[in-house]
């Protein structure tokens, strides 16, 4: 079971006024974590009439929808950034997994020539940053005419991550060699056996990778701000940010930008939240 | 495994799981780096053809003062991030082991930040730290220039990425606490040592590894920062205090369309990452991820 959950013997959990105070301090610093998630979303619900009139601190009175039509409205259309960024995620997350679970089968359950060089590769690139690639991505998709296209948003993630594939392997290589010899014995080629031995038994780890997948892309900004231009296929966070420096000051409507980029990935994340939690202490980045 | 010997059908089976993803970074990740360097050599406004610069592009950067600044900006930014998120993350983390009841609600609160867009956590910050409607100056009834103020705008920026970041290091340091066998320091204590002592002497030296790990991470991804201070401080802030390095590559690609000077930047960007990777290894062995039996 998870390491994470085993509480030290009582000898080592100090006096009850040190509860105390750690309480205290926990509490402090979960309130400064929250309070600007529920400032923006009580922002998101106010008018901008109360908002013009009173304090930002002030409660939101009444309870407004309104930003949010406004956002879904006509004017702004924040229906496609939704649609465009769930469906770039929904992409990248289904090709991600899928190429990635075949080449981390391979480095972790075959022997073939140019196995560690490739791998050593394969690690090589996580060193490389988004913002080293982004100048070189451009022309090249500029140049292949794909610019301020779908296949531009997905093609550069859909093919399976340096990342996932280095995680899967490690999974994969303490899958014990019976279960995969028995299948092979039962008559499974290699696609077979992945698809009822290997993933069956790693769903803990793609559950946790497809969390991963989801919020990065979710979250991703630079490449679509570079590739994109104009409302087509803005997505997300570019949406967002247009809107902040388009209409600096029109807090509410902003406000209730952010509440929808953010609730998503909120759900996601409470209902993985376990997987997310482990992920995190596993690998320490995204 | 082990004989020695590659099957033929084995190999061929492997290079055709291997291929999608073989395709994606070949094309994606390998080649542009050849395509940047390339481009570091070259003049290019994103608009006419890409003409040869020879060295004029790695002359200009190398001796610009406003890309020095900007390193020494991410630098500061760096010195600033990682101490202090590593401290209270340490502290955070020394809280949340201590077996109180309901830790696990304080672990999860403390990961939100962390699971948002950058973006759109710097949007909420740019209202919060606005002067006249912003919260913050609402709380202390004052008006403070948080963001427009140069003397204010990178300490700004340094505390909300600590923000956005100190959970993650806190869940991180919980982690490494938790792998710690507890009869050591049970033992240390009974030994007559205080709970400071058995920190220093035992704790802390078996949770280096996480701590390098948390530090060498911290520090690549905190030299890479563009989201957040693109929606908090944009153009570099005022009077360019918030110059950091990618965002100075990105608007001097996209805005100033000097894709050359750009590409030198980028690429004296990737050395130091590299450098920075390498010493990391050296420090850490090879040892990069934490075992995933658990």
């Amino acid at each position: 079971m998870s390491t994470l959950d085993t509480r030290p013997p009582r000898a080592l959990r100090g006096t009850r006024r040190g509860d105390v105070t750690a309480y205290v301090v926990l509490s402090v610093c979960a309130l400064v974590t929250i309070a600007p998630f529920l400032l923006s979303l009580m922002t998101a619900v106010k008018t901008p009439q109360q908002f013009a009139a009173q304090t930002s601190l002030a409660p939101p009175h009444p309870v407004t929808g309104g930003n949010f039509s406004t956002l879904f409205g006509g004017q702004y259309d924040f229906v496609t950034p939704v649609v465009v960024t769930a469906q770039v995620v929904g992409v990248i997350l289904v090709g991600q997994l899928f190429f990635s679970v075949l080449a981390a089968y391979a480095f972790a359950r075959l022997d073939f020539p140019g196995r560690d060089a490739l791998f050593w590769v394969y690690l090589a690139t996580l060193m490389v940053p988004q913002i080293v690639t982004i100048i070189p991505l451009y022309a090249m998709f500029a140049a292949a005419g794909l610019r301020n296209t779908f296949w531009a948003l997905v093609l550069p993630q859909v093919f399976g991550s340096p990342y996932a594939i280095f995680l899967l392997r490690e999974y994969f290589r303490g899958i014990p060699e019976d279960l995969i010899s028995a299948a092979r014995l039962d008559g499974c080629n290699t696609m077979q056996v992945l698809r009822y031995v290997v993933v069956p038994v790693s769903r803990p780890i793609l559950a946790t990778l497809a969390v991963i997948t989801v919020v990065s892309h979710w979250n991703n900004f630079l490449w679509p701000l570079v590739i994109t231009s104009g409302p087509t296929w803005q997505t997300l966070t570019l949406a967002t940010a247009n809107l902040q420096s388009q209409y600096n000051g029109n807090w509410t409507l902003v406000m209730a930008a952010t509440t929808v980029a953010v609730v998503p990935l909120l759900v996601i994340f409470l209902v993985f939240q376990r997987h997310v939690v482990r992920s995190i202490t596993i690998t320490g980045f995204k | 495994m082990g004989e020695g010997r590659h099957s033929r059908s084995q190999t061929r089976t492997a290079y055709a799981l291997l291929a999608p993803s073989l395709f994606g970074i070949t094309v994606f990740l390998v080649l542009p780096i050849l395509v940047v360097i390339w481009l570091s050599f070259s003049h290019w406004n994103l608009i006419s053809s890409v003409t040869p610069a020879g060295l004029d592009n790695w002359r200009a950067v190398l001796s610009d003062p406003a890309f020095a600044r900007s390193l020494a900006i991410t630098a500061v930014f760096v010195l600033a991030v990682i101490p202090i998120q590593t401290a209270l993350g340490l502290l955070g983390a020394t809280l949340l082991t201590r077996g109180l009841r309901g830790s696990s609600a304080f672990r999860v609160v403390y990961v939100l930040p962390w699971i948002c867009a950058p973006l759109v956590l710097g949007v909420v910050w740019r209202w919060i730290l606005a002067p006249t409607d912003g919260a913050l100056n609402a709380l202390i009834h004052q008006r403070v220039e948080w963001l427009a103020d140069p003397r204010l705008a990178l300490p700004s920026v340094i505390a909300v990425t600590v923000w956005t970041q100190v959970g993650y290091v806190t869940l991180f340091f919980t982690a490494g606490l938790q792998s710690i066998p507890t009869h050591l320091q049970e033992a240390a204590r009974i030994d007559g040592a205080s709970a400071w002592q058995a920190f220093w002497r035992i704790t802390l030296p078996l949770l280096r590894p996480t701590l390098f790990f948390v530090l060498v991470t911290g520090v690549i991804s905190s030299f890479q920062v563009f989201d957040s201070i693109y929606a908090l401080t944009p153009q570099g802030g005022p009077e360019g205090v918030t110059d950091v390095i990618a965002g100075r590559i990105y608007y001097q690609a996209f805005q100033s369309r000097n894709i050359g000077e750009a590409a030198v930047m980028a690429l004296v960007l990737l050395a130091i990452l590299v450098a920075i990777t390498l010493a990391q290894q050296r420090w850490f062995g090879r040892r990069t991820t934490y075992d995933l039996s658990t």
